[in-house]
């Protein structure tokens, strides 16, 4: 019996009060879903029915059903004289980035988060309302700031070539290497555009994030649980990996998989800092629906192929879950 | 000397003393209780000597070599925590095995080794479960067997027995006690319960506000404790305040003797422990009129709760011993023994 039924079930409650409220109820509820169907189902509705819309060129778009759209993003408009993966490409990207910055912000918040949950009560609360306030800050304040720093002209790079780094990277070898990896031109070190600086911003949007996410679970993590494990004689490391990751397992995975979901739809940082052909389906949508394409249902397409994406990631999240768990 | 050898030991907070200047001994096999009120030092002490904490000042032998410097992990002393510290993700086996599997062993002969632990602390068959389907009674079974995976040299349990209920709580003390004698393991318990102390331990550290105020064996500790704290917090006891004259100890218009030698005039402390106080109507020395205000029957016990010229008393009888039988409300005369009298410098905390 659920809390609503064994309420309305209340034998003191008289009955003709109980059929005086029961008709408010419903009108509630029903007022509630109408509110939830109208604000969440309709706009996905709505994405959905438009993806198979039709372009009418030189002008914008007209209802229709066609799976056109769907099959220039896995194989091309021209398939099948002609195959282009061009669209499945973009969506690799976006989880290429998004699964190493979620990966990275995670595993640098984890270690401060332990830190932070054994410092004195008054120092944890500055720390959280110093990481919460940096919420406030809109990604293209953030990718800004990022921006300044990392540009060849102003930020890093020139440190490097004032300081006499770059000369000492070239001197010992390890420039070349540098290029190799994209972070160098001939002159200088460079991180505009790179992998680097788009997973380093990326992982910065949401590292606030897995802090606030990992604190209550690190902050319940039971000190003893440690300390037996130093009795048992388990040094630093062997205690990390074989009783705390493992005690916070699920938070850990939730919070990737959380951070993960967000960054998928990044927009700013992949477009200041990665390099044209590695954009994302993020960036591809907006270019098609506000951008200069103007292709709307092929907008809609790459966003609910996106989700789709996404929703598969977090179903297998939560096999891999169950099945670690029976284990 | 062998077994383990605390040589000053003390630890400070900041500016707060946790633990006074300790010395103490624990020998070889043998199981020493540290018994004291909450926030008493009892649990950083034992904590020191686990290496999860370290010492202000004062050095930790082990045989002979000193370990006040050698971190926890490498010290090889087992330890059953207050809370079991049982990891819950993990099997019973896998918890058993835990100290073996990192030190090395293959996971099938720690497995086996596992069971044979948990055989010993009768939970054979309990391998496979996980933490969450045990009871508490369970739980500090596997937390036991777990410690004593790794043969430790010394085995420490910090209130081990808090989160089970009293029943259960009697049948694990003589269990965990058998179970010690049996592998002859130096142990070390902390506990605030002084029943749990005496039915366990070979010696018992009496501790109050970070100092030790008595080392000795259970029924030295009850029948001549060395100062009225200890009179207090082991069992129970009737206490008064009075001066020591003539021999005697002046309470009131009232003389008592006693055969504790005290220098004329000093402020004392006298306490007597309820079983040693007689309801006796004969004429004779400390003998006081008193009144019957209250009969408590606890099964075993009888209490006569008396009103004196000198305050309450509290006597009492075993049933179906030789006894008065008296109601609320009746007269008589208490009489207490001079050699059931101990008296001790007043100024200490009761």
């Amino acid at each position: 019996m659920t809390v609503a039924e064994d309420i309305s079930a209340d034998p003191a409650e008289p009955a003709h009060r109980r059929a005086r409220v029961w008709p408010v109820r419903r009108m509630l509820l029903a007022t509630l879903t109408t509110g939830i169907v109208i604000l969440c189902v309709v706009p996905f509705l709505l994405v959905f029915a438009i993806s198979f819309g039709r372009k009418i060129d030189g002008a914008a778009w007209v209802w229709d059903f066609t799976l056109e759209n769907y099959q220039r993003f896995f194989v091309g408009i021209l398939w099948p004289e002609e195959v282009t993966f061009l669209y499945l490409q973009q969506l690799g990207y976006s989880f290429y980035f998004a699964v190493i910055a979620s990966l990275l912000a995670v595993a640098t918040a984890l270690p401060f988060t332990l830190l932070l949950t054994r410092l004195k009560r008054s120092a944890q609360a500055i720390w959280l309302v110093f990481i919460m306030s940096s919420l406030s800050l809109s990604e293209v304040f953030i990718v800004m700031g990022w921006d300044i720093l990392l540009s060849n002209n102003s930020g890093l790079p020139k440190l490097f070539k004032e300081t006499g780094l770059t000369q000492w990277l070239k001197d010992v070898g390890w420039f070349q290497q540098l290029r190799d990896w994209g972070l160098a031109n001939p002159r200088n070190v460079k991180f505009k555009t790179s992998d680097f600086a788009t997973i380093l911003t990326m992982s910065y949007l949401v590292w606030p994030y897995a802090v606030i996410l990992l604190y209550p679970a690190l902050s319940r993590l039971d000190p003893s649980l440690n300390e037996a494990a130093r009795t048992m004689g388990a040094g630093r490391w062997t205690v990390t990996r074989t009783v705390t990751l493992p005690s916070i397992r699920l938070p850990l995975f939730g919070t990737t998989l959380l951070l993960f979901v967000f960054l998928l739809g990044t927009y700013v940082s992949v477009t200041v800092f990665a390099a044209p052909n590695k954009h994302t389906t993020a960036v591809a949508i907006y270019a098609n629906i506000r951008g200069a394409n103007l292709n709307a249902p092929f907008g809609a397409t790459q966003a609910i192929m996106l989700l789709l994406s996404a929703s598969v990631c977090l179903y297998l999240g939560h096999l891999f879950n169950k099945r670690a768990d029976a284990r | 000397m062998d077994g383990l050898v605390l040589k000053g030991v003390s630890k400070s907070f900041g500016g707060v003393r946790a633990v006074d200047p300790t010395n103490l001994e624990f020998a070889k096999g043998e199981l020493t209780a540290l018994l004291g009120p909450s926030g008493c030092g009892k649990t950083t002490l034992l904590r020191m000597i686990a290496g999860l904490e370290d010492p202000t000042r004062g050095n930790i032998l082990l045989d002979g070599a000193d370990i006040t410097a050698l971190p926890a992990h490498k010290r090889k002393f087992g330890m059953v925590f207050q809370s079991f510290a049982l990891f819950p993700h993990y099997s019973v086996r896998e918890n058993v095995a835990y100290s073996l599997t990192i030190g090395g062993m293959s996971k099938s002969d720690a497995y086996a080794k596992a069971e044979t632990l948990l055989d010993t602390v009768q939970l054979g068959g309990f391998g496979d479960r996980r933490i969450g389907e045990l009871s508490g009674g369970q739980r500090q079974r596997v937390a036991i067997a777990r410690a004593l995976a790794q043969e430790p040299d010394v085995f420490l349990l910090d209130e081990p027995m808090s989160a089970l209920d009293a029943k259960l709580r009697e049948e694990m003390q003589v269990e965990l006690r058998l179970l010690q004698q049996r592998l002859g393991i130096t142990t070390i318990v902390v506990t605030h319960d002084q029943r749990e102390a005496m039915t366990m331990a070979d010696q018992i550290v009496v501790m109050s506000n970070g100092r030790v105020e008595q080392i000795a064996k259970p029924q030295e500790v009850y029948h001549k404790p060395a100062n009225a704290f200890v009179a207090d917090f082991i069992g129970k006891a009737n206490f008064f305040d009075g001066v020591f004259a003539d021999g005697g100890v002046q309470i009131g218009t009232l003389q008592l003797q006693t055969q504790a030698p005290f220098r004329s005039g000093s402020a004392v402390k006298v306490a007597i422990r309820p079983e040693r106080a007689e309801i006796d109507d004969r004429p004779g020395e400390n003998r006081i009129d008193a009144k019957v205000m209250f009969v408590r029957d606890l099964g075993p016990l009888r209490e006569y709760h008396l009103e004196t010229a000198i305050g309450p008393i509290i006597v009492e009888y075993a049933v179906g011993e030789t006894g008065p039988s008296l109601a609320t409300g009746d007269t008589t005369t208490v009489r207490l023994p001079p050699d059931a009298l101990q008296v001790f410098p007043r100024g200490e905390a009761a």
